[in-house]
């Protein structure tokens, strides 16, 4: 039982790491019908100017929400820069051009800050806390909290407000949207510009975990894309709620099947979301393909 | 001679190598209504693309006597310009209350807004009633009713509503005709409305223009047309 809680903690952390890219995701993907290959990277670069800002001196608590800022107005300008000019290519050109800016972005980092991986450090103490009998790591907790706060700020912000309410009519309904005055088309780096914020977050949360190298997200943005999909690619809840399934799912399997040992946790993964999607084609939280005519 | 709110002057314009106006001019008076009908295909809908940026034009358009040229549509409609568009451009991904308040987005009179909210759920009861529920669930009726009420809280000097009747039961085209005469003469919006039923557009209206194939064939006081049995049979249909 106490192992069992554990394991299910562990797997809500790595849940909430994958929601943050996945919702990173469903926000593009959303706005302009385009699965953004460079999410992960960005988010590891971002991962690299925090990983910067703290062995220069600067306090955890204020790298952190400085590298998001930092990764909000990246992520506006790569829009304008990148992707403006090709906005009303054919989708595959859109996909070709954010593969080509994950390599970019890739190799950007590899000059800049070298492939030898370095240990990120974490604010979070390694000590466990006792949950109702069970020994819970400080880490995975504080991390569950960090993007737990993060995604309600971003659900907040997209329910609640103007700005929130003008973007998701940009995302779904262009041109009506702009016959009422909306900026469609800032809405659109605006879009990118939380991604980038969102995806930081992943990549800040992911790196103590595993180590900080330009290669670091590769992974991990698989089971973000899983994660999407499973959710229903453009619902930002179903990207939540899919992240901590795959999350889970992963860190049980990983757990209690004896012969899934590290190499066949994704493999695993997959095979699981496929096994979802044959159900439900949709996903858990998308909707029939319905247009309206 | 009072100075028009709208004007269009020799107006051209057409999708890639097709042409489809071909040097329209009309102009919509402050606080008046004025029709805009014509077959199927002849250009209305185009037209009231044109007054708000939807396609490119030659010729020129201006609103309360400044140029619309090379504005883009958010401007455009800022301006004080708002289009229905033929379908109704509902967000159906949204609920009612959220296709209000992007209607009135813009807005900083709050107080105002607040007022136009009760005038609005005055006019259409049953968006109040429907009000957190999403617009895909409204039947075509109370789309189109949405798609007024929306257009009203921008606080507009112009309406464009294109093809308000379509598809829609006749009692229900009556309701939303006599409403939008209300909002024309309480508000003084004027409203360019392009229509295929020409015979209630005609009694709504002041004035009229009919397009055939992207020009304006006839044009006058509605009255006046509605008393031509000639035009009646050639151009209106009835
Ligand atoms: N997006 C488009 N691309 C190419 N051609 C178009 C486009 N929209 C309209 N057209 C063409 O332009 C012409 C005028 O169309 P428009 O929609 O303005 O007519 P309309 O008077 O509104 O007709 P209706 O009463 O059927 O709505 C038609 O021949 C139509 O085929
Ligand atoms: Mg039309």
């Amino acid at each position: 039982m106490q192992e069992l809680i554990q394991q299910v903690v562990s797997g809500l952390a790595s849940g909430a790491i994958f929601a943050s890219l996945a919702l990173a995701l469903v926000l593009i993907y959303n706005a302009m019908g385009l699965v953004n290959f460079a999410q992960g990277e960005m988010a590891m670069f971002a991962t690299f100017i925090a990983f910067t800002l703290i062995i220069h001196g600067l306090n955890y608590w204020i790298a952190f929400p400085l590298t998001l800022g930092i990764a909000f107005v990246a992520g506006v300008v790569i829009e304008r820069v990148v992707i403006r000019p090709v906005e009303r290519a054919p989708v595959l050109t859109l996909v070709i051009v954010t593969l080509g800016l994950a390599t970019l972005v890739n190799g950007a980092a590899g000059f800049l800050f070298g492939y030898v991986p370095r240990s990120f450090p974490s604010p979070f103490s390694v000590q466990t806390i006792n949950i109702l009998g069970a020994f819970a790591s400080f880490q995975d907790l504080s991390v569950i909290a960090v993007c737990g706060i993060v995604l309600i700020a971003i659900y907040l912000l997209l329910q609640r407000t103007t700005i929130g309410l003008t973007l998701r009519a940009a995302a779904h309904h262009p041109e009506p949207s702009r016959l009422l005055g909306v900026r469609v088309s800032w809405m659109l780096a605006l879009g990118w510009g939380l991604a980038s914020a969102v995806g930081a977050v992943s990549g800040i949360m992911v790196a103590p975990i595993l180590l900080l190298e330009p290669n670091m997200m590769q992974t991990i943005i698989i089971y973000a894309f899983a994660a999407a999909v499973l959710g229903g690619i453009e619902s930002p809840l179903g990207a939540v709620v899919g992240g901590l399934i795959v999350g889970l799912t992963v860190n049980l399997a990983g757990a209690y099947v004896p012969f899934v040992g590290g190499d066949l946790e994704l493999a695993v993964a997959l095979a699981i979301i496929v096994g979802v999607l044959v159900i439900k084609p949709n996903g858990l939280f998308g909707r029939a393909a319905v247009r309206n005519v | 001679m009072p100075s028009a709110l709208l004007e269009l002057e020799n107006v051209h314009c057409g999708y890639g190598q097709t042409s489809v106006l071909h040097g329209v001019t009309l102009s919509v008076p402050e606080g008046s209504i004025v029709s805009l009908l014509g077959a199927n295909g002849a250009g209305k809908t185009t037209t009231l693309r044109a007054i708000t940026g939807g396609v490119h034009w030659l010729g020129d358009i201006r609103f309360a006597g400044r140029s619309l040229r090379g504005r883009h549509t958010e401007d455009i409609v800022g301006e004080g310009i708002a289009h229905v568009p033929e379908g109704r451009g509902i967000l159906t991904e949204l609920t009612v209350d959220e296709n209000l308040r992007l209607g009135a987005h813009k807005r900083k009179d709050r107080d105002a807004v607040r007022k136009d909210y009760d005038r609005v759920f005055e006019y259409f009861p049953v968006l109040k009633e429907r009000r957190w529920l999403s617009a895909s669930t409204l039947s075509g009726g109370e789309q189109q009713m949405l798609a007024v009420a929306r257009a009203l809280l921008m606080k507009p000097r112009l309406m464009l509503l294109d093809e308000p009747s379509l598809g829609l039961a006749p009692l229900v085209v009556r309701s939303i005709f006599e409403i939008i005469r209300t909002i024309n003469q309480t508000d003084h919006v004027a409203v360019l409305l392009v229509e295929q039923n020409a015979r209630l557009a005609l009694e709504l209206s002041t004035e009229a223009y009919v397009l055939e194939v992207g020009r304006v064939a006839v044009s006058g006081k509605s009255a006046e047309l509605q008393g031509q049995e000639s035009v009646r049979r050639s151009y209106l249909g009835y």
